[in-house]
């Protein structure tokens, strides 16, 4: 899932400084789109400087066409398939911005700021998955936790943990248990009053 | 910290030895932070997550990094705590390993009292404390470099006792000389090795020419071969140091039953029991005001045989005095019934051929030599332990303040130092008595006369107050009493803090040094009595056991020599 090639996850459709949503051809839909993963674009006019987010929905609109043949009696399976992969109606993909940073002399986003980015991206602006290094060195520090379980409109508890699973994959594999002991006491001084809550985050992202 | 920071260098990502990884990025291994406290009432630490409460104990030594100063404390209470009070309603599932991990330290953590006892600032001088250390400073276990700069090195006057709790690589080092220069109480209950304690203080006091020692050595404890507990022997004073103690005994037959070695016999004659001497043994021998009156009045018309005439009972000796003084011949004939255990007491005589006070003040100061008094059978009765050791140091202070008046302050004239060690120190120093007691006015009258006391206790709450609070060094092992703990304590700094340590000390060979002899209190695991105890005192800064005997060859070691 995670890996170092460069890989787009879309292009921006909507933006703020809180997060964005970027748009892909349902074709282009696969595991770079996963709940939870780690992304990353350039902000306004800056090529050095990243927000990173998380993707916390990926939404397949409907049109017209798809309402039209869902209701139909039957259909060709051949128009069926070209209907799910030439639709003129992107997937939407949203993100939760976590943190920005400032890439390094190989293009790495490596040790960014757990706090929301300055400028928001431009429209169109390619949105890529972070690299396993980025990832890995995006998650030393917990900070972003909190800009995660404060976020209204989000099912923040799954998207931390979701999160926080798909990073631990960044971390050495004699290292992930680790990883998520200290990922976890982090939480439990940040929810120490709100115990079921806590409970319910330790059990999402417990290691099996 | 250090993160990788090359994306490239794919070794520095995930090396190839992950603990040597993890290792570097680990911070130091410490305790945890101050969290709140005050002078008065000690510190506040909240430990770090991977600190176990399990692996700390009270009376344990830690050190607290602040900005400018280093704060030497010693643990005195432990605690757990959490941030929300719910988590004890619902507490998590701590079989599961995970959650384990995740909950202790975080929402339910630990925090240690600690009782901040020194300081070391920038002169690396200790200092007493006079303030704290600000919020969220480091707390480290001590380390043998932070106790040597508390306790420094062994040297002539620092003798080696124990190790610090935990802290089995290094040694405490209490200055013998400030042990020496005021009384030393040895309290515990029994069996806590108060015995073997002492006698490794006195070892240390005699291998480092501290000073001479006269010990009145009740259970035979000090001089020649001693059983101990568990079956073993252990070696007395004398065969430590041969030519610098003297064994004297009161009872022959028990020493040549023990099979144990004594330099001579001491008789104490009958008519030179005073009324004074008798005057001691009012608790012990349950003797009323009118009794004692009537000691001195008997002395004033019999002279120096007065005790002899009265256990001969004569009827008109009896009849003569209860007309001509105000003395009832009941009184008379009770003060005859207590007395007559002298005549089961064979170490009094009628006359005896030498003076035994001469001969032992001549050990002490003359030939610098310390003496053991065994007791023998004798020990078993309190009577005679009392009479005989208060017969001695009454007389044997009496010749020390002659020696040190006639000195006129020239230090180099002066006996040497002389401490006292007495066994049952609360029959002595008994609040009732203790005022009027040699023991009471030794303990009192400090260092003026070159003569300290020893004291060596199982019941400290019965000792006079007052003396208490002249001990400058407390040694306590094991007190379960709460009036005994009480006691000891009072007059200590930061006493509140010491109280837990003190309640839950080992049962054997662990003591709380406090006071004059060490700069702050510290509990030791006392050195063991044993043959390697006895290898280092050879080895002692040129004054063991070897160079002993050379100088006895060679003649030396004359009254001139000063032990100073
Ligand atoms: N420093 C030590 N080295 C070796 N053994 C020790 C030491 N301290 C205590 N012990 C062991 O503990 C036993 C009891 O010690 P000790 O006789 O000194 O106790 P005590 O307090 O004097 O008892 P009591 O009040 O009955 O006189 C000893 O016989 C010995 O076995
Ligand atoms: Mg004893």
């Amino acid at each position: 899932m995670v890996s170092t090639q460069q890989e787009i996850v879309g292009r921006i459709l909507r933006a703020s400084t809180k997060g964005f949503t970027c748009g892909t051809s349902s074709r282009q839909v696969d595991t770079r789109h996963d709940f939870g993963a780690f992304v990353k674009v350039p902000i306004a006019n800056d090529g050095d400087c990243c927000v990173i987010g998380l993707i916390y929905a990926v939404e397949i609109k409907d049109d017209q066409l798809v309402n039209e043949l869902v209701m139909a009696d039957s259909v060709n399976p051949n128009v069926l398939l070209d209907q799910r992969e030439n639709r003129m109606v992107p997937v939407e993909i949203d993100v939760l911005n976590v943190g920005y940073g400032y890439r390094d002399a190989n293009g790495a986003v490596i040790n960014g700021f757990h706090s929301l980015p300055p400028r928001p991206p431009m429209s169109l602006t390619d949105v890529e998955l972070c690299s396993i290094y980025e990832v890995f060195t995006f998650t030393q520090r917990y900070d972003f936790f909190r800009t995660v379980i404060n976020a209204s409109d989000v099912p923040s508890d799954d998207l931390l943990a979701a999160a926080l699973r798909y990073a631990s994959q960044a971390y050495p594999e004699n290292q992930r248990y680790e990883f998520m002991v200290h990922c976890g006491q982090h939480l439990a001084r940040m929810l120490a009053n709100d115990l079921k809550r806590l409970s319910h985050v330790l059990a999402l992202i417990r290691p099996a | 910290m250090q993160y990788p920071d090359d994306s490239e260098n794919l070794d520095q990502w995930f090396p190839r030895d992950a603990s040597a990884y993890m290792q570097a990025v680990l911070p130091i291994p410490r305790l945890g932070v101050v969290v709140g406290g005050s002078l008065s009432k000690g510190l506040v630490v909240k430990l770090d997550r991977g600190q176990s409460v399990e692996d700390l104990a009270v009376g344990r030594y830690v050190v607290v990094h602040g900005t400018n100063k280093r704060f030497f404390c010693m643990i005195n209470d432990i605690s757990l705590n959490n941030t929300n009070p719910a988590i004890q309603s619902d507490p998590p599932d701590i079989s599961d390993p995970f959650l384990s991990a995740v909950y202790t330290g975080t929402a339910a953590y630990g925090t240690i009292h600690v009782a901040p006892m020194l300081s070391i600032g920038d002169d690396d001088k200790p200092k007493p404390v006079k303030t704290i250390p600000s919020h969220f400073m480091e707390v480290m276990n001590a380390n043998v470099e932070d106790v040597n700069d508390v306790f420094g090195h062994e040297d002539e006057s620092h003798f080696n006792v124990g190790t610090p709790l935990e802290l089995d690589e290094t040694q405490i080092n209490i200055d013998l000389k400030r042990l020496v220069e005021r009384s030393v109480g040895v309290f515990g209950k029994s069996g806590t090795g108060k015995s073997f304690l002492t006698r490794v203080l006195l070892a240390g006091v005699i291998a480092k020419n501290q000073g001479v020692n006269l010990i009145f050595d009740m259970h035979n404890d000090y001089g020649w071969e001693i059983t101990s507990e568990n079956g073993s022997s252990v070696k007395g004073l004398k065969q430590l140091f041969s030519s610098k103690v003297t064994i004297l005994t009161l009872d022959v037959e028990s020493s040549r039953r023990r099979n144990a070695k004594f330099d001579s016999e001491v008789k104490i004659g009958l008519d030179e029991i005073e009324p004074e001497d008798i005057a001691q043994l009012r608790v012990t021998m349950s003797l009323s005001d009118a009794m004692i009156d009537a000691a001195h009045t008997l002395h004033k018309r019999w002279g120096d045989s007065w005790i002899r005439r009265l256990l001969k009972g004569n009827v008109d000796d009896i009849e003569e005095v209860a007309e001509n003084t105000p003395i009832m011949s009941g009184t008379l004939l009770a003060l005859q019934r207590r007395l007559e255990r002298f005549e089961r007491w064979d170490f009094l005589v009628a006359e005896t051929p030498e003076d035994s006070v001469e001969r032992i003040v001549n050990l002490l100061v003359e030939q610098q030599q310390s003496v053991v008094l065994e007791f023998g059978r004798y020990g078993n009765s309190l009577e005679a332990y009392i009479l005989v050791a208060n017969y001695l140091t009454r007389r044997i202070h009496e010749r020390y303040i002659d020696k040190v008046e006639r000195a006129l302050g020239d230090k180099a004239m002066e006996p040497p130092q002389l401490l006292i060690t007495i066994e049952e120190a609360h029959k002595f120093l008994d609040p009732q008595i203790a005022r009027a007691t040699i023991f009471g006015i030794i303990a009192r009258e400090m260092r003026k006369y070159n003569v300290t006391l020893l004291i060596v206790d199982q019941r400290p709450s019965g000792i006079d107050e007052e003396v208490m609070s002249q001990i400058g060094t407390r040694v306590t092992a094991l007190l379960d009493n709460e009036r005994d703990i009480n006691a000891v304590l009072n007059g200590i700094s930061g006493a509140a803090g010491l109280r837990e340590v003190l309640s839950r000390l080992d049962t054997k060979q662990q003591a709380i040094i406090m006071g004059h002899a060490v700069p702050m209190p510290v509990v030791v695991k006392t050195r063991a009595y044993d043959e390697q105890f006895y290898a280092s005192l050879i080895n002692a800064n040129g004054t063991g056991i070897n160079i002993d005997k050379a100088r006895k060859t060679l003649g030396s070691g004359g009254g001139e020599r000063r032990i100073r």
